[in-house]
């Protein structure tokens, strides 16, 4: 929470991120009736300032940000919702005067649980990353792969006595 | 070493340098040797270990920080510069009172070797230094180097992989199990909630001062640098879970296992 916080403030672009944000629930709210009232509040709380943002996406912070159905905690107001299905959507690319943004809105129980912004890039064109935050993932997920298929190992530092050990050793004798 | 390969290693700084180049066996070598002459220069300025090292004077107040070679004092800047970037989870300031530069110069001579081995006309190579490493342009085969992440459960198998490129050169990893005495947790008591964390980023003293950052930051420093930060992680918590970035490299869902 502390980084999101920090984030937004330091991206110096409440607005850009406000601005997105509308731009890319109207067009995403076009194609997947997520917009209307789901959205209205969220805008305006957001308008008051920054800390409103951030406080927006407090609900989930603890969660991974990509899924609607774990720690989100749902509101009771939610019948309401008909059309708003549970998921993440993105928006699109917005330009503004400080550079590109584009929002991602997590729906949970009809309300937006999340806001995110997924990318940002600077006048430079250079690609900004502002949800970079990491997120659990199982170990079947990671890419691994088999010690004959990689160069070089990186582990934490290894004393020269451990080297003969290590699988780092193995590579530079195979000759990888 | 009686055969002509495309690597070579050194020991250096308590722990081993591997060097791969590409060309013939002599481009190698005189690859590592460069690299060694690097490595052997800022091991004799800024080692602990060496009681007649610039560091180790200044540690016992022999000589002034501020009197020390211009090398010295650009590295101590670089620390203290990061202890800022990493809100003091990275901080080269022991709870002794000595200053401790561990944290940057392998990571600085891993920089500076590369681009020695670069100004050689070398277009292709690795640097692995005890486990941090740095690469230049794809290999001779054209494919992108792949390092592997080492598990930190069992040391003779991978956990990981990441591919290197262009914005991504360099990749290190930080844990506990290992040589531990240079991460220390800014709250006194905490174990660690991280037992690797391995960080890939542009530049090796990125890689590597967030790698030690996030251990000894634990799970704030891993969301603010990771939000902040161009860099991709692969956390590894003591009770066996894992966090990861969203540019970590993942498996194709088709080659997952379940377990």
């Amino acid at each position: 929470m502390r980084a999101r916080a920090f984030v937004i403030a330091s991206a110096a672009s409440a607005a850009a991120l406000i601005a997105g944000w509308q731009l890319g629930n109207a067009v995403t709210g076009a194609g997947t009736t997520v917009a209307a009232s789901g959205t209205q509040p969220a805008t305006s709380s957001a308008s008051s300032g920054t800390d409103a943002s951030s406080s927006t996406s407090s609900g989930s912070a603890g969660s991974s940000g990509t899924t609607s159905a774990s720690a989100a905690p749902t509101t009771d107001s939610t019948t309401e919702q008909a059309g708003a299905a549970d998921g993440t959507y993105a928006g699109t690319t917005v330009s503004t005067r400080f550079g590109d943004v584009q929002v991602q809105v997590t729906i949970s129980g009809g309300s937006i649980t999340d806001v995110t912004a997924l990318q940002l890039t600077d006048h430079d064109g250079r690609s900004v990353s502002i949800s970079n935050r990491a997120a659990p993932i199982l170990r079947d997920e990671v890419l691994q792969a088999q010690t004959a298929s990689v160069s070089m190992v990186s582990g934490a530092t290894y004393t020269s006595a451990a080297y003969l050990q290590s699988l780092q050793a193995a590579l530079d004798a195979a000759g990888f | 070493m009686a055969t002509a390969t495309r690597r070579n290693a050194f020991t250096s700084m308590g722990t081993v340098v591997s060097v791969r180049a590409d060309g013939a066996a002599d481009v190698v070598a005189r690859s590592a040797a460069v690299a060694a002459s690097v490595f052997d220069r800022w091991d004799r300025r800024c080692s602990l270990y060496r009681a007649d090292s610039e560091l180790s004077r200044v540690a016992r107040g022999e000589l002034a920080m501020t009197d020390a070679g211009t090398e010295l004092r650009d590295a101590y800047a670089l620390a203290v510069a990061w202890r800022a970037r990493t809100g003091g989870a990275f901080t080269p300031h022991r709870t002794d009172g000595v200053i401790d530069l561990n944290g940057v110069v392998k990571a600085v001579a891993i920089a500076e070797a590369g681009e020695a081995i670069r100004a050689m006309g070398v277009a292709g190579w690795g640097l692995d230094a005890g486990g941090d490493v740095l690469v230049s342009g794809p290999r001779a085969d054209g494919s992108p180097w792949l390092v592997g992440i080492v598990d930190p459960w069992d040391r003779h198998e991978l956990l990981s992989a990441v591919a290197l490129g262009e914005d991504r050169r360099a990749v290190a990893t930080s844990g506990v199990a290992e040589r531990g005495e240079h991460i220390w947790a800014p709250t006194d008591g905490i174990d660690a909630v991280f037992v690797q964390v391995s960080v890939a980023a542009a530049d090796i003293v990125t890689a590597d001062v967030l790698a030690t950052a996030i251990v000894a930051g634990g799970e704030a420093a891993l969301d603010e640098l990771t939000s902040r930060e161009p860099v991709d992680v692969l956390a590894v918590r003591r009770d066996g879970t894992m966090a990861a970035t969203p540019g970590w490299p993942r498996a194709p869902l088709g080659a997952r296992t379940a377990r």
